[in-house]
């Protein structure tokens, strides 16, 4: 969920930028020192890919449609520093191109949906491949609960930052939005899932790609 | 294919068109700055900011009709987030219903507070559609890493906005081909679809891997050494020195009177 301008005060917007600024400077410093500036093209393409493949929506029940966010696909695939690179190049351009989220609530934004997400689903995918074992049942639950979970941390986020910001109390906008978007990832998840499987039947040596 | 909703009119010509990006951007986000810090209430002051983005926008020579729908299309999300503040607010009572299990009470203060969120929310992205609409966004690029934003992040974005209209192409392609296929029909079940949108993502995935990787190894063969030279060359004019100073110095002006009264 994008947050607009208008929502977050001024103290929350100064605290989300300094913590979005921090992650996103170590991300440019880790993705310097590993990618060198060679393959800065290939990670701009595939920013290209997470905006594109956002554009592709399916039907949810009772007429709405929903799309994929693909924090969690970019981190299982490319690792989370990459992801928050690809995500906050993502989230700015929707900021700017399609005023989707606002530029004050920017560094909202590349928390929610960039930071916390991308590392959040990271995680839970390694996790469960490394306890339950590296084969494509597991990949496919692995991926599933990285993306319900990342879902529902980014929108909690969210929840906590316009709580903070004296929009409306906690103990409404934190289940309501976990509520909500615990619904909505569980399409996330899915998606996620069938993409992973798809890739790995076409091209699996792309999944052995070394993280971010 | 059209996709015209990226950076449409960007490339047209006017006062606004030809001022530099940074003293757009730049007033852009002290115009927003400037809304968020105004206090809940102060209509006056909301009206003066609506008039002064007005006074911008028009001369930038954008259609009003497409700037309207392009701003209220965004505003049905805003009002999403923003549909329960009126029940939560204490105050004066406006109204109190019984909705099923639920006693919902409706306060001033809360509507008060809802017409200024949508009303903030509406002025920024109006804001935003002045800078992104008289500038493009490679010269807002170019701007931006002048204002010292990270180098790898301005030619992630750089590269992102070149092949964005390429694989938006190939998306549009491909949901031509699965809507002629009767995908969302009612006899479809939801796992075929997810499947279907999972297997279109992994192949748009390995299709711009693979052109990653070739548009790499092409600029390599080409000499590429992490650098992007351009012969566009911004420049801070004296015509951006006034509009930049009279511009901030009326939000200034604006701002204070909005704390004031």
């Amino acid at each position: 969920m994008h947050i607009p301008d208008g929502f977050l005060n001024v103290a929350t917007v100064a605290t989300t930028y300094a913590v979005s600024a921090g992650g996103v400077g170590n991300a440019v410093r880790i993705a310097n020192k590993k990618l060198g500036e060679k393959q800065v093209p290939l990670m701009g393409v595939m920013a290209a890919f997470i905006f594109a493949a956002q554009m592709l929506n399916f039907p949810i029940a009772g007429g709405t449609s929903g799309h994929l966010t693909g924090a969690a696909l970019a981190s299982i695939l490319l690792g989370p520093w990459a992801s928050v690179l690809i995500m906050t190049c993502v989230l700015i351009a929707q900021s700017l191109i399609f005023q989707d989220g606002g530029l004050l609530a920017l560094g909202a934004n590349i928390l929610n949906m960039g930071i916390i997400a991308s590392f959040s689903s990271y995680y839970v995918y390694r996790l469960i491949m490394s306890l339950m074992g590296n084969n494509k049942r597991n990949m496919l639950i692995g991926s599933f609960a990285g993306a319900w979970i990342a879902t529902v941390l980014s929108a909690s986020a969210a929840a906590v930052e316009l709580a903070v910001s004296g929009v409306s109390p906690l103990h409404l906008v934190l289940p309501a939005m976990a509520g909500v978007h615990a619904l909505i990832g569980i399409g996330e998840g899915l998606i996620t899932g069938a993409v992973l499987g798809a890739v790995l039947a076409a091209r699996a040596d792309l999944l052995q790609l070394k993280p971010i | 294919m059209k996709h015209s909703f990226l950076d449409r009119y960007s490339d047209g010509d006017s006062f606004m068109h030809r001022l530099d990006p940074r003293t757009k951007f730049g007033t852009a986000l002290l115009f927003i700055l400037a809304v968020a810090l105004t206090p809940p209430g102060s209509w006056r002051a909301f009206g003066l900011y609506l008039v002064i983005i007005t006074a911008l926008l028009l001369p930038a020579r954008v259609p009003i009709l497409y700037i309207l729908k392009r701003s209220l299309v965004v505003m049905p999300f805003v009002a999403m987030l923003a549909i329960f503040i009126p029940f939560f607010k204490g105050g004066e009572v406006a109204g109190s219903y019984n909705v099923w299990l639920w006693q919902l009470t409706v306060t001033y203060s809360g509507i008060q507070v809802l017409i200024n969120i949508l009303l903030k929310s509406w002025l920024s992205i109006l804001s935003l559609i002045w800078l992104t609409s008289t500038t493009r966004l490679p010269d807002l690029l170019q701007g931006l890493e002048r204002m010292r934003m990270p180098r790898v992040l301005v030619m992630l974005m750089s590269f992102m906005y070149r092949y964005l209209f390429i694989l938006v192409d190939e998306v549009m392609r491909m949901k031509q081909a699965r809507d002629s296929r009767s995908f969302g029909g009612r006899s479809a079940s939801g796992g075929w679809q997810i499947r279907t949108v999972g297997n279109m993502i992994g192949t748009l995935f390995i299709r711009s891997y693979e052109r990653g990787e070739r548009v790499y190894a092409a600029m390599s063969a080409r000499g590429f050494d992490g650098n992007i030279r351009t012969l566009n060359h911004l420049s801070f004019r004296l015509s951006d020195a006034l509009f930049g100073m009279g511009y901030s110095l009326i939000l200034i002006f604006v701002g204070i009177f909005s704390q004031l009264y």
